[in-house]
């Protein structure tokens, strides 16, 4: 069975005809060519899809397209083209804070979510800000530095 | 197999509606059904019967207080359950403490109940504070504990054409002098509960009576457990070591746990010394400090404080 389902993909009005089952995390890489959206663990423990849907963080493997109709989602892609969200990326690129890259975009989610609602986060608020967030490669510290990095340098932007 | 129906009402009233004719699985965070319906990469989960999806229902994600009840709609999420300072203190701990970030802005407190896993985070403080569900159909309404509502094992007193509308609570809160949560998770996220107890207490007024006590806990056994019986052990006489035991060997004797039973039990009666204990030592020195911490003292970062 397929519906009409329509949302806003990073400030863009768009719809798309498919079963409104479909994980919101297919419809995402495969029809909207959303390639930051990675897919780890399939079941909402890794955090490599983190999105934004009304400007809360969740993990589209779990979410139906159908409850996306007429809701707000914000991927990497839209997020990285924002001030605040070009500071995490670039904050991240110059602390060192990318090995293999794969958990990146989720943690570009995590940090922009966490620094939107608290511009000047203690190192515990930043871990359990990404502790949903899984890298097997970084051991995290570097993560956490650059995560810090991008409060310092956007204290203007987080705090508008 | 040919792809199910797939309903998204805007109303409560259309959902209750589609659910008079159609038998649905009634879909609202999807952080359970989603995992247990996946297939594989780019593969549409698979449903064996009409789904509804109720993610977004404005009239099911409200939380508000009346008559002295905290009244939280079935499509609350974890983060907002967290969050809200009306909700009481131990469900606040458990939803702040389930999953991970991501997961709590999708896991809804009715879907934790229907999910009746023994594990489930808000059951334990649910089943503490004597929380009912309300459940809806097209003609009726009704309300029912929701320790009678998890009858067992993945088993809910839930009949066809019926929803959890919302989740009611009552304000003890106030007539507790000392709470206990303890989550004994493998790491502070993420983490399905190994053990989970829950307890709170209070004195008669100026005196060292106990006046109410309540324990339950989860991952002890098939449905979380509690126990009027086992708190009235103490309730209307002093603490001392002997009820303390007591109490402790009371509450071993209802629970069931399958994997690791003797750390679960030994975990539970534990607590349980340590809460009583703490908080008979709190009373006599005049200390009214609520929250009993375990001996390590730990508390998640971020969790509520109580108020």
């Amino acid at each position: 069975m397929e519906k009409t389902i329509s949302f806003k993909l990073n400030g863009r009005d768009v719809s798309i005809t498919r079963n409104p089952l479909s994980r919101l995390l297919d419809v995402l890489r495969d029809d909207f060519g959303m390639h930051g959206v990675k897919e780890g663990c399939s079941e909402g423990e890794c955090g490599a899809c983190s999105i934004l849907l009304n400007g809360r963080m969740v993990t589209p493997c779990l979410i139906p397209l159908g409850a996306a109709d007429g809701q707000e989602i914000m991927t990497v892609e839209g997020i990285s083209a924002t001030p605040e969200g070009d500071c995490v990326v670039q904050a991240f690129a110059d602390g060192g804070a990318v090995q293999c890259g794969f958990c990146i975009p989720g943690m570009v989610v995590a940090a922009y979510s966490l620094l939107k609602k608290n511009p000047d986060p203690t190192d515990e608020d930043i871990r359990l800000g990404i502790s949903g967030n899984l890298c097997r490669c970084t051991g995290y510290d570097l993560i956490v530095e650059s995560i810090k990095l991008a409060a310092r340098r956007g204290r203007d932007l987080w705090k508008k | 197999m040919e792809e199910v129906t797939c309903y998204i009402p805007r109303t409560l009233d259309e959902a209750l509606e589609i659910l008079s004719k159609d038998d649905c699985t009634i879909l609202a965070g999807g952080s359970d059904l989603m995992v247990s319906h996946k297939r594989t990469i780019g593969v549409d989960p698979r449903f064996s019967k009409s789904v509804m999806i109720i993610r977004n229902l404005p009239e099911i994600r409200k939380i508000y207080t009346e008559g002295g009840e905290c009244h939280i709609g079935a499509a609350s999420t974890s983060s907002e359950i967290a969050e809200n300072p009306l909700v009481p203190w131990h469900l606040r701990q458990a939803a702040s403490r389930m999953g991970a970030v991501a997961l709590r802005n999708s896991a809804t407190i009715a879907g934790n109940i229907a999910n009746a896993s023994p594990k489930g985070d808000t059951p334990g403080p649910l089943y503490l504070l004597d929380a009912r569900v309300k459940i809806r159909s097209a003609k009726e309404s009704r309300e029912e504990p929701v320790s009678d509502f998890i009858v067992k094992f993945r088993e809910i007193d839930l009949k066809p054409g019926e929803m959890i509308t919302e989740v009611v609570v009552p304000l003890s809160e106030d007539d507790f002098d000392y709470v206990f949560w303890h989550k004994v998770g493998t790491r502070k996220a993420n983490a399905i509960s190994k053990v989970t107890v829950s307890m709170a207490l209070k004195f008669e007024d100026g005196g060292s009576v106990v006046r109410d006590f309540r324990v339950s806990a989860t991952a002890t056994g098939s449905k979380t457990n509690r126990s009027r019986d086992v708190e009235n052990i103490i309730i209307g006489k002093e603490i001392s070591e002997d009820l303390i035991e007591e109490v402790a060997e009371a509450f071993d004797g209802i629970i069931s746990p399958r994997a690791m039973p003797e750390f679960r039990r030994e975990t539970c009666r534990r607590c349980i010394r340590r809460f009583l204990s703490e908080a008979e030592r709190r009373r006599a020195a005049g200390d009214r400090r609520k929250m009993i911490d375990t001996y390590d003292g730990y508390h998640m970062p971020g969790a509520p404080e109580v108020r």
